[in-house]
């Protein structure tokens, strides 16, 4: 875009405005989409599975064995959302991120749309800050319904009780409640940071594909470098290291500390990979 | 074209920031505001007199002993390392992990190696006849294991085996503990309870093989303290050094650092990354095994019966000799008194070094030399003097 027609752009007066309205047509767009939905019921499928699953077999597991959590869910159905969470956090959340914070801008770029949507009167850095809420929505979509799947399900196929902590004590089931959505927002937050990476990765190229599946390398490749004891020094700053911290939150007292630091290592993450997707989008040549 | 070259500058800016702050905030963070100066005996009756002291925190635990990497077949419980034995193919047996993931000692290796961090919460109920209260949490991935101790009962728990483990702590302790204190006030001559005698008694004892100073003030956990570094004059140990780092204002430790020589990294450190000085909530303190939790009861040793005597006397029998002085004394356990557990284990055997004369654990701040004939010698010193010590 050259500049004499964006410094026309700018002296639209319903600016103010035009950011909101991209939001909102943004998100019904994303959240209409059969793609969407399709990611978002199979996330709601791991709980679901998990308790069909522990609910028809008959042997029962010795305490600690198999994921976190899983010989508990017997004894109590709330178990099932904080099992489910211990399970698609490595890998099948990363990759619903990656598909849709990879699709933001190679989407639009790929179908032709791209240029239309400059063509309002946004601008591309509110088009930008706009994609990336759309991609943090659908981190906290998926968070919130895996969470109430697994209490659903827990609660139709368990008895549910007061919940055994990590620390040996117990809360009553509001509490518990309480916990499930802190641990859902922890989650969300958890997906910030590869969401910017996903949305730098989009501006890079204009094949929607690559940038979702450069994503989900990207996220795992962080967890691979988090298991090598060589790169320790690495570890506390990798956007993946915190990401089963949210067993804190099962602690009594609730231990903040890695809800924190896992704000503060994500907002690094946001703003890098934000500047980044900022100064290659607003050079990008965009022809289509 | 410049438009664009002003554009880029964010991409450039805002990572060069962003990493500029994570490396120069942790540094301010540990920099100091001037203390008034302090002898070490006075810094020594500041952690004498910090005993009353409520506080809670969190503690990081980090060590580097250059032990070698333990292949403990994490998440591997005995049934199916059982399974996988049965199964394996001739020759490919190596491949089984070795089933040494219950044992205590597996358990103990694991803590000293690696980096833990525990909350700590403690009441020292500065009421009189009120017990003191402590309750430790080991937290663990997704898992955590505490010990709470309310005065009269003690409870630990495994939330990953969810075992609550209970034992009372006998009635008569506190008097049995006085006693004990004036027996020990006359053996060695001097009154314990009297924190200034101890402290100079300390420094007198201390002189001929260490060297007490005050090093530079530090801020640990965000408060202020002072470095207590005890350095030792003889050349023949491992230890370099080590640092106690004592809050300016309660004299409660907060940071425990170890050097050992010839190694940049701390060989063990031990330090409150936050704490607070108030009185926990006294909820911390109650535990209640949680339904569903396997229950074990523990018996502790009675003072007045005669089975005491008698593991008193094999108690004796166990205590290890010990030769040399200060940081460089060696002790020697005979071959009788080590637990079967270490003389025959799997994982110990695996790590430990076969060298002349036996086999050998170097660590870079222990050496522990396990004889041929069976008897294994300890000691903060070169491998050389403990397989001397061994020939003797």
């Amino acid at each position: 875009m050259s500049s004499s027609e964006s410094a026309r752009i700018e002296v639209i007066p319903d600016r103010r405005t035009a950011g909101w309205d991209l939001l909102w047509s943004e998100l019904s767009v994303l959240f209409r989409r059969r793609r969407t939905w399709a990611m978002l019921a199979a996330v709601a499928l791991i709980p679901i599975l998990l308790a069909i699953a522990v609910r028809l077999s008959t042997s029962t597991l010795a305490a600690g064995e198999g994921p976190p959590f899983l010989s508990r869910v017997t004894q109590n159905g709330l178990f099932v959302g904080f099992t489910s969470m211990v399970v698609a956090i490595p890998l099948f959340l990363p990759l619903t991120i990656g598909v849709v914070a990879g699709d933001t801008i190679a989407g639009e770029a790929g179908q032709g749309t791209l240029r239309y949507l400059l063509v309002a009167p946004a601008g591309r850095v509110r088009l930008l800050l706009v994609k990336y809420a759309g991609a943090a929505a659908f981190c906290l979509a998926a968070a919130l319904i895996l969470t109430v799947a697994g209490l659903l399900i827990g609660a139709a196929l368990f008895p549910v009780g007061p919940v055994t902590l990590l620390s040996g004590d117990v809360i009553s089931v509001p509490e518990a409640l309480l916990r499930s959505l802190l641990v859902a927002a922890y989650v969300s937050l958890s997906l910030l940071g590869l969401s910017a990476i996903g949305l730098f990765i989009s501006t890079l190229t204009d094949v929607p594909v690559g940038a979702m599946a450069a994503t989900v390398v990207v996220s795992v490749v962080a967890q691979i470098l988090d298991i090598l004891p060589q790169l320790a020094w690495l570890h506390p700053w990798l956007f993946s290291h915190y990401w089963l911290g949210f067993a804190d939150l099962l602690r009594q007292p609730l231990d903040w500390a890695s809800f924190g630091t896992n704000a503060v290592v994500q907002l690094c993450y946001i703003v890098i990979f934000g500047a980044l997707a900022y100064s290659r989008f607003a050079t990008k040549n965009i022809q289509s | 074209m410049p438009r664009n070259i002003v554009k880029w500058l964010p991409a450039i800016v805002v990572p060069a920031v962003v990493v500029a702050g994570v490396i120069v905030l942790p540094l301010q963070a540990g920099a100091a505001s001037p203390l008034p100066d302090r002898s070490a005996k006075q810094v020594l009756l500041m952690i004498a007199s910090s005993a009353g002291t409520d506080f809670s925190g969190t503690v990081q635990s980090t060590s580097d002993l250059g032990l070698p990497a333990l292949s403990l077949s994490s998440g591997m419980s005995q049934s199916m390392i059982d399974s996988m034995s049965a199964s394996v193919p001739k020759g490919m047996e190596d491949f089984v992990p070795k089933g040494a993931s219950n044992s205590a000692l597996t358990t103990a290796l694991g803590l000293v190696s690696g980096s833990h961090t525990a909350r700590v919460f403690v009441d020292s109920s500065k009421v009189a006849g009120d017990p003191q209260k402590v309750r430790i949490q080991l937290e663990d991935k997704l898992a955590e294991r505490n010990l709470v101790s309310n005065g009269t009962d003690v409870w630990s728990y495994d939330s990953q085996t969810n075992t609550a483990t209970h034992a009372a702590i006998p009635a008569d302790l506190s008097t049995s503990v006085k006693t004990k204190l004036s027996g020990i006030n006359a053996a060695v001559g001097v009154d314990v309870s009297n924190p200034s005698e101890l402290a100079k008694e300390l420094l007198d004892r201390a002189d001929p093989s260490t060297k007490v100073s005050v090093g530079t003030d530090r801020t640990v956990a965000g408060r202020s303290t002072y470095s207590l570094v005890l350095t030792p004059k003889s050349s023949n140990t491992l230890v370099a050094s080590v640092t106690i780092d004592v809050d300016s204002q309660t004299g409660l430790p907060l940071e425990v650092t170890v050097l050992a020589k010839g190694q940049k990294s701390p060989a063990v450190q031990v330090g409150f990354s936050a704490v607070e000085f108030s009185t926990p909530d006294a909820n911390v303190f109650t535990f209640t095994p949680p339904v569903g939790a396997t229950v074990v009861e523990q018996k502790l040793p009675q003072g007045t019966t005669t089975g005491e005597k008698k593991t008193l006397g094999s108690m004796v029998a166990d205590i290890p000799t010990v030769t040399g002085t200060g940081w460089g004394s060696i002790a020697e356990f005979a071959a009788t008194s080590v637990p079967k557990e270490i003389s025959d284990n799997a994982l110990l055997a695996q790590i430990a070094t076969k060298v002349s004369g036996g086999r050998a654990l170097s660590t870079s701040l222990v050496n522990v030399f396990i004889a041929t004939d069976g008897r294994v010698f300890v000691g903060s010193v070169p491998l050389a003097q403990l397989q001397a010590a061994a020939g003797k």
